[in-house]
């Protein structure tokens, strides 16, 4: 039972599917003999480069199916330790321990992409920057107003990710110092995924959360931290701390399709090309 | 469904038997009459198999959940679980009162709201309605009940919030009352459909009965039709409330999802679905947070029968005394 609980509720939250309609192409088209199933599950910040890498890959390799969902990094690893995934996307080093995750034995990291996080705000909001103190009272709750913080006279509206999620960990450990959230009160709530964070600050005037760039849109304010902006540029030059490498756990070395999908993945080509594109930064940029 | 004169539905068991005896056979041993008796036989046995499947499944269901529920009680008290509000599992702290309380407050508000309004629809829909209008509805309605939970809980993020957050003036319009609009607009259909069917299947002549001494049409509906329908509109309820207690896509978008008791219908809290959808996935198996959470499926289940119970209970006692 604990099997298929698992995979239903992954699917219940999952931001978005997409099916195994690989095979659309025509036959001639077929320029690899990969054939196979991967399923992967994980991170909702790595959602959109699976998805992007996924649609590109499959025009390659028509025989190969590929379904991603996202339910929150740490179902990543455990999916794949349960056997109902092949990859587990997770926004930090899962064969390792961290603070609050113990590690995965005889797992694989294969590193994807470097992720910026970003605190956002709604576009109502006057504050467009704040700095690491600042950060920890909001989302300690010991700051409420955010005439606080060099905002108008209003209350803040935090909003958190839930526990389990690379975003949270990346999020408390570079951008808090490692410093808790609060966990109660009148204007605070949690919600599922990246992409629910995304509608919830959109939608919500006075609120701050926290997503990384892919999902950053017109509709919300992304805040500079200590003055510096969450762009590549900042990232690069070392100035903006708020970032992490995104994973694909796999059990043991990776093997046939999924080691085409994750060298497809890693490869310049991607990497330069469409990994950029979606806000993502190439994993050489930072080594 | 509402099953108003069960005698004269269900055939009595003899009558099958005696008209297959009667048929004429060749008095070879595979002849029709051998035949029908073998393939009634066989319907007979395929649909107790599959009655007593449901009935398998749902044992199954409820041993698994408590069996590894229980489990959290080796590592937390009865008392810890059922009377703190303090749910932290981070830090070992695993009170499940707030969601308890937090789902039968929930379904209360929600049914508070929802049966006045549906029943007033079946009403509506079965004694008031023009026919072609009737015919126009009851499609309408149907087709409500098959959106899915999930298009439910979008709207009410992205609408009903931004609304309520007007009205109330709060920062953070997520909370019991927002659920529980969205849950009513949810479960209306499915209870005003079943209470329709139930009114429209009360015999035509105590209403004329009602009229013929006097009444008008409203002292009619309310003292004869609804009484009379009083068992399908109970379960019309029934059906309404179980899908209230076990909803959770539309919920989890709505509540706030924040681990504490409401002091008010807007503040941010969450109910036993909502809390095991947000964490089950992220908890490492086999840890207490884990079984913790599947003891709360099992008392999420536990209060559905529960209620299930009662309300079959007050239906029994109600038409004794009809």
């Amino acid at each position: 039972m604990k099997k298929w609980i698992k995979p239903f509720t992954a699917m219940l939250m999952a931001v978005s599917l997409i099916g195994g309609l690989g095979g659309a192409t025509t036959a001639s088209a077929a320029k690899s003999t990969e054939k196979g199933k991967i399923v992967i599950n994980g991170s909702s910040a790595l959602l959109p480069l699976t998805l992007q890498a996924a649609s590109e890959f499959k025009k390659d390799n028509p025989k190969v199916k590929i379904s991603a969902s996202a339910a929150g990094s740490i179902t990543g690893p455990q999916s794949v330790r349960k056997g109902i995934a092949d990859i587990g996307a997770v926004d930090w080093d899962a064969s390792k321990d961290v603070p609050g995750f113990k590690k995965f034995d005889g797992m694989v990291a294969n590193p994807v992409a470097v992720t910026v996080f970003t605190a956002v705000v709604n576009t109502n909001v006057g504050v467009s920057s704040l700095t690491t103190k600042q950060l920890q009272d909001i989302f300690s709750g010991k700051v409420t107003n955010w005439k606080d913080v060099g905002g108008a006279n209003a209350n803040i509206v935090v909003v958190n990710r839930k526990f389990g999620s690379g975003t949270r960990v990346n999020f408390q450990q570079k951008a808090l110092d490692g410093k808790d959230f609060m966990s109660k009160g009148d204007n605070y709530k949690e919600v599922g995924s990246s992409g629910d964070m995304k509608t919830t600050i959109e939608t919500t005037p006075n609120a701050i959360g926290y997503i990384d760039l892919p999902y950053v849109t017109s509709k919300m304010k992304a805040v500079s931290i200590n003055g510096v902006a969450p762009t590549e540029k900042n990232v690069l030059n070392k100035t903006y701390k708020v970032w992490g490498i995104g994973y694909y756990m796999t059990k043991g070395q990776p093997t046939g399709a999924t080691k085409a999908f994750i060298d497809y993945i890693q490869s310049s080509k991607f990497q330069n090309g469409s990994l950029k594109k979606l806000k993502f930064i190439p994993l050489a940029a930072v080594k | 469904m509402i099953d108003m004169n069960p005698s004269t539905n269900s055939p009595a068991q003899t009558e099958l038997g005696t008209s297959i005896g009667k048929a004429p056979g060749s008095g070879k041993w595979f002849d029709r009459k051998t035949r029908l008796r073998w393939s009634n036989k066989i319907f007979r046995m395929v649909c107790i198999a599959s009655a007593s499947f449901v009935c398998l499944v749902l044992l199954c269901i409820l041993i698994l959940m408590l069996r590894t529920g229980v489990l959290t009680f080796a590592d937390v008290s009865l008392n810890e679980f059922f009377f703190s509000t303090n749910w932290d599992p981070e830090n070992e702290h695993y009170g499940a009162l707030t969601f308890i309380l937090g789902t039968l407050a929930l379904t209360g508000l929600t049914m508070l709201m929802a049966i006045p309004i549906s029943v007033i629809i079946a009403v509506f829909l079965a004694e008031m309605t023009p026919i072609w209008l009737r015919q126009v509805l009851r499609p309408v309605l149907d087709l409500l009940v098959g959106i899915p939970s999930v298009v439910y809980g979008f709207l009410g993020l992205t609408i009903l919030i931004p609304w309520l957050r007007d009205i109330s003036g709060r920062d953070l319009a997520d909370g019991l009352l927002a659920a529980s609009i969205v849950l009513t607009i949810m479960v209306l259909p499915t209870i005003s459909r079943i209470s329709d069917d139930a009114i429209s299947a009360v015999p035509n002549k105590y209403r004329d009965a009602a009229y013929a001494l006097g009444t008008n049409r409203f002292q009619t509906v309310t003292r004869v039709v609804l009484p009379a329908a009083r068992s399908g509109i109970m379960y019309a309820i029934i059906l309404g409330m179980t899908r209230a207690i076990g909803e959770t896509m539309a919920v989890v978008m709505v509540i706030g999802n924040t681990a504490q008791l409401a002091s008010s219908l807007f503040t941010p809290t969450a109910v036993l679905t909502s809390n095991i959808v947000m964490q089950i996935s992220s908890v490492e198996f086999d840890s207490t947070w884990n079984h913790g959470l599947y003891m709360m499926g099992f008392i999420l289940l536990a209060i559905s029968i529960l209620m299930i119970v009662i309300v079959r209970l007050l239906q029994k006692r109600g038409d004794r005394n009809v």
